[in-house]
């Protein structure tokens, strides 16, 4: 712990989703912080530093959980961590307005870690729903430090900090908390099974402990334990356990009766009849029908946002930016023609216009991560949660797809949130099928080519197409492809509150890179590796490998009315949804007149609403991919998604094209 | 006598256990009323008999036989406390001394005899829990009536002393365990306000630090026996919970989410098929309907 520089501790934060953990993470890390994964997980980690002095502090910001039973992922890693890395010091992020249900992971937390400091959060929220906490009371009865803050406005940090230092200060440090009385009875229970496992087999995790887990019905104990006793011994462990099933709640009865206690002594009854801000927003917003239309209002809101600032933008960088420097580097007749088409057709027109896509996103994750902090997204979950229940989704689904219109990649990354596995995995094959920006600009300029004024119908038709696809899709997978019992919602609704705009700026900040860097990494190699195959063998891309394959795949193009150009054009997509529109300038660039001319010179309408179709159904893009394949923990269900949309949009574009034949020769 | 002793010393360790472990000698002398070298000598002895592990530069704490022969010993005095009260009529505030004569000199026989005419009763006068013949005892709740918050009402539960005259105070003031009182202020020289049947009581500290007490959780009359599903229940209305199903992983997360049973939960949002809202332990959770519908409930009556 001692160094020569001064005083290095490890400070685990533990507490539930929306108390404002973030916020005061950020607040003590700054531009420290430090976003991975943690090992083996889908599960964001996130660490940083504070300095003061002497002290450093090495910050952990445990992942929001309820409690440390092994219910999640997160609630598994939270308490993994303070079993195997044993952090110096635990700081509790109670949210003051929902003490209740934030003491119940105290309860829990008083079992595991070795110091304890609560950091009561959000006191001003507590104040306007008239609710009054005696954190002194609080401290005194659990015998623990409570140190009231308002994150938000950086309130309360500095005493935080300070309290911290002290605790681990003090030698003994080990303060004597009051234990939760769990009574003869329970103790007797947690004893006999204890004593039915051998010493080492619940290491790390302390015996007593992993006993009392196993009556709680804690699936990762349970899979640990059953693998290192000895075969003929778990049924009796385990029909010992089925006799004692009542264990459980018995033992959560009494967490929630010590949780009592603390209350009766920390806060003051709420006069009866009062209703909060919240609730009455909730009679709007949860209600089926008024809940619905509020939810399109919000999501038409974001869109309008993002489609009358956001893509301005983006037009104007791709015009401005990538466009003239493609333009400039083609004037510069010194620079050998190969470099020229590197720079120009390989790394400019690839990721260079994806990177035009960065404002659009820009706009899009800031008004999302705006309405998730005001916590009208679990109200939107609840909303749609028996449309997705259809689909063998959770209400949670929602939130990812519609992140999906954004762009494909965060979203995939934002299934997270889901808690069932089964579900999770539904909606991550789902999400390609959400037509992302980088797919609409694509129709939007092939409608705009050849359907004049009618350009928004056929685009807003698409994209309905889009989507009935995607409930058609949901529909098959759930009922024939992913095996399971779909499993039911739970959630905790937050209070609303005034958004966190530093927060906000983390989390759109956190997201823009991610996607830069998968631009500058993944996208760059294949738009790469895409302009080489049109240049090999001769710089000429009617000659080159890329038109061969166009060619070869021309007979299929036949059928949905699609040329060979077409077909490299909807190849080109893979590297990222945009880069259609760019191969088909680079290759039509050869002949005469503008875009739209040319277009229309090789594609008939029927053929162009058949590429619209099979452009939006097509494999997803080389980013998303590697998502689900970072998400799902292997190539399997990329495989599939790969193989299934590549089925899915061919058929359909010929179904659409061969229609339209019949449809025209019958006029 | 030497076997007194013996049990005096376990009896008195094992209740200031529940305040500190382990026990330090000079909390025991003041216990005990006796000198500390003879506490230190008296716990060597208990120390070599193995009823109790002890370091003299920390303390004291009971073994597992010691544990057992206190509890024992606690039996029998807080069953004797309730037999001179209940069957013999005398006051609360005597019956400590002669408990402490009597329960040295109890036969298994007579202890058998002593819960049979008690029948199911199982707090002494005061508010303890005796411990059944197997040695097991309810854990008593430790917080202080002065700790809780103003407006509370609180359930009394034991007195922690036996001063007589304390006593003969406090059951003047008719607080005996059991007794429903709530909490009004703490005023500036010291006392605490309280409102018992009607009238309001200013308590000294003395006595507020010595009764012991629980916060009453609003209870659920049930207007008709019969279980309803979570989902059958209307908007508006509460009832109690009285089971979790489903499998073992969502029965985890109701429980720590709240749905415990005996707690109240409130519908505030119910359509048909969709997912329901209620409010359980000042939290509002969605629970999506087929979970909803494994959650047994009892009705609250209509007010």
């Amino acid at each position: 712990m001692e160094n020569a520089k001064g005083k290095a501790i490890t400070v685990a934060l533990a507490g539930a989703p929306n108390v404002g953990k973030s916020t005061v993470f950020n607040l003590l890390t700054g531009l420290s912080q430090h976003v991975g994964n943690w090992p083996g997980k889908t599960v964001e980690q996130k660490t940083g530093e504070f300095r003061q002095g002497e002290l450093t502090m090495n910050i952990v910001d445990l992942p929001g959980t309820y409690s440390l039973t092994a219910n999640s992922a997160e609630e598994q890693i939270a308490r993994d961590y303070l079993v195997n890395e044993s952090p110096d010091i635990v700081v509790a992020v109670l949210n003051a307005a929902s003490l209740e249900r934030n003491l119940y992971l105290v309860a829990e937390l008083i079992e595991l870690a070795p110091r304890l400091v609560i950091a009561l959060n959000m006191i001003d929220v507590a104040q306007q729903q008239g609710i009054r906490i005696d954190s002194e009371a609080l401290a005194r009865t659990l015998n623990i430090p409570v140190i009231p803050i308002i994150a938000r406005a950086n309130r309360g940090l500095r005493e935080l900090v300070s309290q911290i230092e002290h605790e681990c200060g003090t030698v003994s440090g080990l303060r004597d908390v009051k234990h939760i009385e769990y009574g003869n009875e329970i103790e007797g229970v947690i004893d006999h099974v204890a004593g039915l496992l051998d010493d080492g087999v619940t290491a790390p995790y302390p015996k007593h402990w992993a006993a009392m887990k196993l009556l709680e019905g804690d699936g990762q104990i349970n899979k640990l334990v059953k693998g290192r006793m000895p075969a003929e011994r778990w049924p009796a462990i385990e029909s010992y356990l089925r006799e004692n099933e009542s264990a459980a709640v018995t033992i959560a009865t009494l967490r929630f009766e010590w949780v009592g206690m603390m209350m009766a002594v920390a806060q003051q009854k709420r006069r009866i009849g009062q209703v909060s801000l919240t609730e009455r927003i909730d009679r709007a917003a949860t209600h089926p029908i008024l809940g619905l239309l509020i939810l399109i209002t919000v999501l038409g809101a974001i869109f309008w946002l993002v489609f009358s600032i956001g893509v301005p933008i983006q037009k104007f960088l791709d015009v401005n930016l990538i466009v003239r420097a493609r333009e400039f580097i083609y004037t510069l007749s010194s620079m050998p023609w190969w470099l020229q088409g590197f720079l120009a057709d390989g790394v400019l027109s690839g990721a260079g216009t994806v990177l035009t896509f960065v404002p659009i996103l820009f706009f899009f994750f800031a008004a999302w991560a705006f309405i998730e902090d005001t916590g009208y997204t679990s109200r939107a979950a609840f909303v749609t949660d028996r449309f997705m229940h259809a689909l063998g989704l959770h209400g949670k689904s929602c939130l990812p797809l519609v992140l999906g219109f954004g762009c494909n990649v965060p979203a995939i990354l934002g299934t997270r949130i889901i808690d069932s596995p089964r579900a999770r995995l539904l909606t991550i094959l789902l999400t390609p099928l959400v037509p992302c920006t980088g797919r609409m600009a694509v129709v939007a300029i092939i409608a705009a080519a050849f359907f004049g004024t009618a350009t928004v119908l056929v685009s807003i038709g698409i994209i309905i197409f889009s989507l009935l696809m995607l409930v058609i899709v949901g529909l098959i997978l759930n009922k024939f492809v992913i095996r399971g019992e779909s499993s039911a919602l739970i959630m905790e609704m937050p209070l609303y509150h005034v958004p966190d705009l530093k927060l906000i700026g983390t989390v759109t900040w956190q997201n823009i890179l991610a996607f830069i860097k998968r631009a500058g990494t993944v996208i760059l190699a294949v738009s790469i590796l895409v302009w080489l195959l049109s240049v090999i063998p001769n710089g000429n891309i009617s000659d080159s490998l890329l038109a061969d394959i166009g060619k070869w795949l021309e007979p299929l193009g036949r059928l949905m009315g699609l040329n060979w150009q077409m077909m490299v054009a909807l190849l080109s997509s893979f590297v990222a949804k945009e880069n259609t529109i760019a191969a088909l300038g680079v290759i039509l660039s050869g002949g005469g007149g503008d875009f739209t001319q040319q277009l229309k010179a090789i594609l008939s309408p029927a053929a162009a609403v058949a590429f619209l179709v099979v452009q939006v159904l097509f494999i997803p893009c080389v980013a998303t991919l590697s998502a689900i394949r970072q998400e799902t923990g292997g190539w399997r269900w990329p495989a599939f998604t790969l193989v299934f949309q590549l089925v899915l949009s061919f058929s359909m574009a010929i179904l659409v094209f061969q229609a339209s034949m019949l449809f025209q020769s019958a006029l | 006598m030497e076997t007194e002793r013996t049990e005096e010393y376990l009896e008195a360790i094992y209740k200031r256990q529940l305040k500190e472990t382990p026990v330090s000698t000079s909390s025991l002398a003041v216990d005990l009323g006796v000198s500390r070298p003879a506490v230190t000598d008296m716990l060597r002895t208990l120390e070599n008999k193995g009823l109790i592990d002890y370091k003299t530069s920390k303390g004291a704490a009971l073994t597992r036989s010691g544990e057992e022969r206190a509890l024992a010993v606690i039996r029998r005095h807080r069953l004797w406390e309730r037999f001179l009260t209940d069957v013999l009529g005398m006051k609360w505030d005597k019956v400590h001394e002669e408990a402490c004569r009597l329960e040295h000199a109890t036969s298994p026989d007579i202890e058998k005899g002593l819960s049979g005419i008690l029948g199911d009763i199982d707090t002494c006068p005061h508010g303890h829990s005796i411990p059944d013949e197997k040695g097991n005892i309810k854990p008593e709740k430790t917080t202080l009536i002065s700790e809780f918050r103003p407006l509370q009402k609180v359930r009394i539960l034991a007195v922690d002393n036996e001063d007589p005259r304390l006593l003969r105070r406090i059951e003047k003031l008719g607080l005996r365990p059991g007794a429903v009182v709530t909490v009004l202020k703490r005023n500036k020289d010291g006392l605490l306000d309280i409102e018992f049947q009607k009238e309001k009581i200013a308590l000294d500290n003395v006595t507020a630090s010595v009764l012991t007490a629980e916060p009453v959780i609003e209870t659920v009359l049930p207007m008709e026996e019969a279980e309803i599903d979570l989902g059958e229940l209307p908007p508006g209305e509460s009832a109690m919970i009285k089971t979790c199903g489903g499998g073992r992983g969502s029965l985890g997360r109701c429980l720590s989410l709240g749905f415990t049973p005996g707690s109240v939960i409130k519908m505030v949002e119910n359509y048909r098929r969709g997912p329901v809202l209620v409010k359980v332990h000042d939290t509002e959770v969605a629970i999506g309907r087929q979970l909803a519908e494994k959650i047994l409930v009892v009705r609250k009556e209509a007010s």
